[in-house]
């Protein structure tokens, strides 16, 4: 039976009630900084046959996880071997469909009168999940076994019961597991607390018509996204852009796409692009479909609801063994910087058939700063925290100036938060002086965030993009600045790092700087507004120089 | 006699109780946004005039105003200057570094209130344990007041980090500035406005509450120079958003507490009336054009949060737990592009308004629902001031049945069953959301829609009955009218919930009861109606939001640490679905809450005349297929204990109420319509 337009629309309004609800529960009550501050997490309802029907708020990277999720669990389990009570575990991105280890994926099935009806799930990403380097993310690995503990989808709970002795395992190789298994709680919480609800919702409507409500509402985003598409005229674009390094052995790593729109349909294709790398900034599949996901949403229907219909009209064409759809077992935890590049390589490609949606190049990172060290309490800690930089400019406006474009978009921690928890001190968190590129409406301006050790030796990890290549400008848009990392000793002197530093020691009061890029300009500079202009210099944004050189010369 | 007032964008309401509540007038006149206290004043008088009263014996004269809201929203308030520590003038506008949504690359937080040349830096930094990293240099204060008065600011903020818990530079830093400028240049410190850790929501509550003192201030010398013309002797006090009142004084000096308040008002009035009911466990849903309210009340008292936006900048005040979402009469239903009916959040407004009103609407709205369901009166609205066009509504309800391909009986039903599951969704996130089941409340409904509403809305709740005050229309004027003085003190405490962090509680419980005291005196209120409430924030150690928890410090209770435990683990069960006993837990906060309760008229009751008859019948649909020949009834000639059984329709001015076939309502002695519904 297919459901009517509006029951259709009252079920995804209570369905995605329940995803948010799960949402907000797990970021309330989760220990990782990633979770509870900086919303690194995501839920979903599912189908029973595995297909994502709801979404909560969510990451965009952890999109097409959540896509794939339960479809592993059932072609390994079969649908036969799924019972009333189990929770599933998986992180990896080979054996499961993770894009990174720290990213935690628990699924739970919903029974009613004994047929599996729903599934519930939650991705959260953990400060911890084990391997070489404190925090799971810095760079300098160069296969998934160092990057942390893998995990293949398993059972968690049987008959609704934890297995207790795989806890343990998990948590033995996790650093502060203490609050790891707040984590771990958290997330099984959010499933438990979504379970009852879609109960409740199930006995109201019944399995059938949840059943059919499920397809209806699946088919409505298929729908949905075809006539988004539609918008686009029918041609093939073409883009290139370059990945800094991947801090290991390679640098200036070419991406490349072909996107071909006809009528509502699209494929991308990435023949072209250079192979899979060392270092820690490969791409699985997962990360490949969210990145060209993200694009056409933002771009065509940002208000799309995300299910699996997303999935109907579109095509993505990698090569095996490329940075873009990396074979096992290649290290993948800094992923995020690549998923921002393909991103831009998309937009960029795209800009002609939507000039007036399409921005500039922005600061194209998932800039991280991590500290580990011993505190005053003699206790270990792990910090990382995520900086954000210039957004592109628009076709009727500037870009954001210190800002987290695309693929993140994760909070900053207060200062009064971090100082109070942390050995650390900020010395200046501002924006980065003529950092935006020139424009008629100019690229936001990077930001510059400076940390000083407080009594004790601290290690640090950091990961950088757009430290070589600038963030690109369009039609006529000038590039923005790019970032770096450096170290201040206590004298003053200065160092620059490299674009991704791994495992530094850091002496007492020595001041970690991190700038970030900023992003590129739309349209001539020439065509900038006097009063533009003039508010760009009385902000002291930028400097006289900067500005007679790019709009008056 | 006591006065309310609550003014809004279209009206102002007044609420004037006479003879000790044996008389309540009611009043609404159309508003005057560029200088609201014409209409204020205009009102009252014209009350005044047919009542023939004097405006002396006006005892109490309470207002909700929303001046600073709308000045904040057009952007039209002071200059104001920030001055922070070297290296942080950009913190205002990094905010978080977050876009407001992450699939939106062309929405962004709106531009900060100072502008960055007025955002100045000196040397001066602390850490958090209140070392010194850097002295304030104060030497350098001099070159900025130069530039200040040279800028003509209205008025200085102080934002240092770490102030929360070592004001003493920003103390120091504004007494300079203060002697170095001229008086009309207002200095204050983000200390002072709201004394809490997390250094962005502090410093814009600050900026906020900065941008706001000329222009509230001016509006309230203007408002009192005339209450005080026509001869009221009593000072105006002023709504806050934690539904209390303030005097001029104190509403002049943190301006930035008046905003909100509209919806917060509402809850008060909600209050009274259902706590004389007898009622004590509420959901309130006011219904208007645009937005739905709600907020919920556990053994009357309204749940307060701290976490509040305002024109899109986060605040740091005492206010209601108010949510609102976009359904209303108004609101318009569409096709979304995946081919579902959805409704608002987008509304017809007052103009053009529904189609039915024929003043030009083309979109099908609730309104036009509720025309076509024969739910509202098909000729007219507002006692017959207001024509309705039944033929328009239902033209535009069967084009968009066409396009849904469904019959219009069931669009009809339809967008009035999607408009309330917005509502649904409100209630849930702060009632089931928060570990409260919603059927073991009553749900009051307000607000000119709320009763056309609250039948879908309380059986997909699962909530058994259902109050409707006798005007629901003007809720917020009573509201505003019978409110308590109130103020809250906040310290950041952040220790661990062990002996010392006890003392450390203790001593900070102290200081606050101080500054408690000296408020109370201020405020001269009467020590038998002086109120004190008491609340800890705490959290595991390591997480980031903390719960609020009722602690009575007053009490010597030897076992606190105990009992703050259990409290914890059980709010914390209730919110999040598990506790953890072996977690050590952090307290994070003290907060009290200081109530002058002032003295308040009873409320009026109708009479208990000879129960009257239906003035009318109209065919209207409940459910696909079933459709009643319902009586029709004048509110406001019902009386006391009059029983309706369903299906049946009361109308009054701006009100009407349906009640469903099997639900039984009663009148009680205050006029109140109680449903109960029949699942």
């Amino acid at each position: 039976m297919t459901m009517s337009p509006i029951n259709a629309e009252l079920l995804r309004n209570a369905m995605s009630s329940i995803a948010d609800e799960m949402y907000i529960a797990l970021m309330k009550s989760a220990y990782s900084t990633n979770i509870k501050e900086r919303k690194d997490h995501s839920t979903a309802i599912f189908d029973s046959h595995g297909r994502v029907v709801v979404q909560g708020e969510s990451m965009p990277l952890h999109l097409a996880s959540m896509l794939g999720l339960i479809e592993i669990v059932l072609e390994k389990y079969g649908k036969n071997g799924i019972k009333e009570g189990d929770m599933f575990l998986s992180n990896d991105p080979y054996a499961g469909r993770g894009s990174h280890l720290p990213d935690v994926a628990i699924a739970a099935p919903i029974f009613n009168n004994g047929e599996l009806v729903l599934f519930v799930s939650n991705i959260a990403h953990h400060a911890d999940i084990g391997g070489m380097s404190p925090g799971s993310m810095a760079g300098g690995m160069t296969e998934i076994y160092q990057e942390g503990l893998r995990i293949p989808p398993i059972r968690l709970f049987e008959n609704g019961v934890i297995k207790q002795d795989l806890m343990d395992m998990i948590l033995l190789n996790v650093r502060v597991p203490e609050e790891r298994l707040g984590d771990y709680n958290a997330q099984i919480a959010a499933n438990q607390l979504g379970k009852r609800r879609c109960l409740s919702l199930i006995n109201k409507w019944g399995n059938d018509r949840i059943r059919d409500g499920c397809d209806a509402i699946i088919s409505a985003v298929a729908k949905r996204t075809r006539y988004a598409i539609k918008d686009l005229p029918d041609g093939i674009y073409n883009f290139n852009d370059i990945v800094d390094d991947d801090g290991v052995s390679r640098s200036n790593i070419k991406i490349s796409v072909k996107i071909s729109v006809k009528n509502d349909e699209v494929n991308f294709n990435f023949e072209g692009t250079d192979t899979q790398v060392e270092g820690n900034i490969n791409v699985t599949m997962a990360g490949l479909q969210a990145s060209c996901l993200y694009c056409l949403k933002v771009l065509l229907d940002p208000d799309c609801p995300q299910n699996h219909g997303m999935l109907d009209p579109i095509t993505i064409n990698a090569p095996k063994g490329s940075i873009v759809n990396a074979n096992f077992p290649s290290a993948s935890a800094g992923r995020a910087q690549t998923g921002q590049r393909i991103i831009d390589c998309i937009l960029g490609a795209l800009a002609p058939a939507c000039p007036e949606k399409i921005i500039a190049a922005g600061n194209g990172a998932n800039t991280s700063a991590a500290f580990f060290g011993k505190g005053k309490n003699g206790k270990y800690y792990v910090y990382l925290e995520t900086l954000g930089g210039g957004a592109g400019g628009r076709s009727y406006k500037d870009g954001t100036d210190g800002v987290q474009v695309h693929m993140t978009n994760t909070s900053n921690l207060p200062i009064e938060a971090l100082e109070t928890e942390y050995p650390l001190m900020i010395e200046r968190y501002e924006f980065n002086k003529n950092s935006g590129g020139a424009g008629k409406f100019r690229g936001g301006l990077g930001i510059r965030r400076d940390y000083r050790t407080i009594g004790h030796e601290t290690t640090f990890s950091g990961q950088g993009e757009r430290c070589v290549n600038q963030p690109w400008g369009i039609f006529g848009g000038k590039p923005g600045q790019t970032g770096s990392f450096s170290i201040i000793s206590e004298k003053g002197k200065v160092i620059r790092l490299s674009n991704k530093p791994s495992a530094l020691r850091v002496g007492t009061d020595n001041i970690i700087s991190v700038k970030t890029a900023g992003a590129g300009g739309y349209g001539n500079p020439k065509k900038r507004s006097e009063k533009n202009i003039i508010e760009d210099k009385k902000s002291g944004k930028f400097s006289q120089s900067f500005i007679e050189k790019q709009y008056y010369k | 006699m006591y006065v309310g007032v609550d003014v809004g964008g279209t009206f102002t309401d007044l609420a004037i109780n006479l003879n000790n509540g044996r008389n309540l007038i009611l009043f609404k006149l159309p508003s005057t946004p560029k200088a609201p206290e014409l209409a204020i004043i205009n009102g009252l008088k014209t009350v005044l005039k047919s009542q023939n009263l004097s405006s002396k014996e006006i005892k109490r004269f309470s207002h909700g105003t929303t001046v600073g809201t709308n000045a904040l929203i057009e952007r039209k308030c002071g200059k104001v200057a920030l001055i922070t520590s070297r290296g942080f003038k950009d913190l205002l506008e990094i905010g978080r570094q977050t876009r407001p949504t992450v699939y939106n690359m062309h929405l962004d937080h709106p531009k900060p209130l100072v502008d960055r040349h007025l955002r100045l830096e000196v040397s001066q930094r602390r850490l958090a344990d209140g070392s010194l990293h850097v002295p304030l240099e104060e030497i350098e204060l001099k070159e900025i007041s130069k530039k200040l008065k040279k800028e003509k600011v209205n008025c200085i903020v102080i934002c240092f980090l770490h102030s929360y818990a070592y004001p003493e530079d920003e103390d120091v830093c504004a007494k300079i500035l203060k002697s170095l400028l001229p008086k009309e240049i207002k200095v204050l410190t983000s200390s002072s406005v709201y004394p809490e850790f997390r250094e962005y929501e502090r410093f814009s509550t600050a900026v906020l509450n900065a941008a706001l003192i000329t222009v509230l201030g001016s509006y309230l010398d203007r408002l009192t120079n005339l209450t005080e013309d026509i001869g009221i002797k009593n000072e105006v006090k002023i709504s806050q958003s934690s539904g209390g009142l303030m005097s001029v004084r104190m509403a002049k000096k943190f301006p930035v507490r008046a905003s909100l308040s509209g919806p917060a008002a509402g809850v008060q009035g909600a209050l009274r009336r259902s706590l004389a009911a007898g009622f004590k466990d509420i959901i309130t849903l006011d219904v208007g054009g645009t937005s739905a309210d709600v907020a919920l009340l556990k053994n009357g008292k309204p749940v307060e949060v701290n976490e509040r936006d305002l024109a899109g900048f986060p605040i740091r005040i005492p206010s209601l737990d108010v949510n609102s979402v976009g359904a209303g009469g108004g609101s318009i239903a569409w096709i979304d592009r995946d081919g579902l009916l959805k409704v608002g959040p987008k509304s017809a407004g007052a103009v053009p308004g529904p189609a039915c009103y024929d003043l030009g609407g083309k979109d099908p709205t609730v309104t036009d629902a509720n025309v076509m369901l024969g739910r509202l009166n098909q000729e007219s609205l507002l006692d017959g001031e207001m024509k309705i066009n039944k033929q328009l509504s239902l033209d535009c309800i069967v084009k968009l049945a066409k396009e849904l391909k469904v019959d219009p009986e069931e669009a009809a039903l339809g967008i009035v069953k999607v408009s309330c599951a917005t509502m649904v969704k409100a209630i849930r996130s702060i009632s089931i959301e928060r570990g409260h089941d919603p059927s073991e409340f009553l749900l009051f409904v307000y607000g000119g829609a709320g009763a056309l509403h609250a039948n879908d809305v309380a059986r997909e709740l699962g909530m058994k009955k259902i109050i409707i005050p006798p005007n629901p229309g003007i809720l917020c004027a009573e509201g505003v009218m019978n409110a308590s003085l109130s103020t809250e003190f906040v310290s950041t405490i952040l220790t661990n919930l062990d002996d010392s962090g006890i003392v450390f509680l203790r001593k900070t419980g102290n200081n606050l009861l101080q500054r408690v005291n000296k408020w109370f005196k201020d405020e001269e209120v009467p020590i038998k109606q002086r109120q004190v409430w008491w609340s800890i924030g705490a959290r595991y150690f390591g997480q980031n939001y903390e719960l609020s928890l009722s602690i009575d410090l007053s009490k010597n209770n030897k076992n606190i640490i105990n009992e703050i435990k259990q409290e914890f683990h059980k709010e914390h069960e209730l919110n999040y679905g598990f506790a953890s006993e072996t977690e050590s837990i952090q307290i994070v906060n003290l907060a009290v809450k200081a109530l002058g309760n002032l003295e308040t008229p009873s409320l009026p009751k109708v009479s208990k005349d000879k129960v009257k008859e239906p003035i009318g019948f109209r065919e209207t649909i409940f459910e696909l297929d079933k459709r009643y020949k319902t009586p029709i009834f004048n509110r406001r000639k019902l009386v006391a204990n009059q029983q309706i059984i369903g299906p049946a329709l009361i109308e009054q001015m701006d009100t009407t109420t349906i009640i469903f076939p099997n639900d039984s309502c009663v009148v009680d002695e205050w006029g109140n319509l109680i449903i109960s519904v029949n699942d």
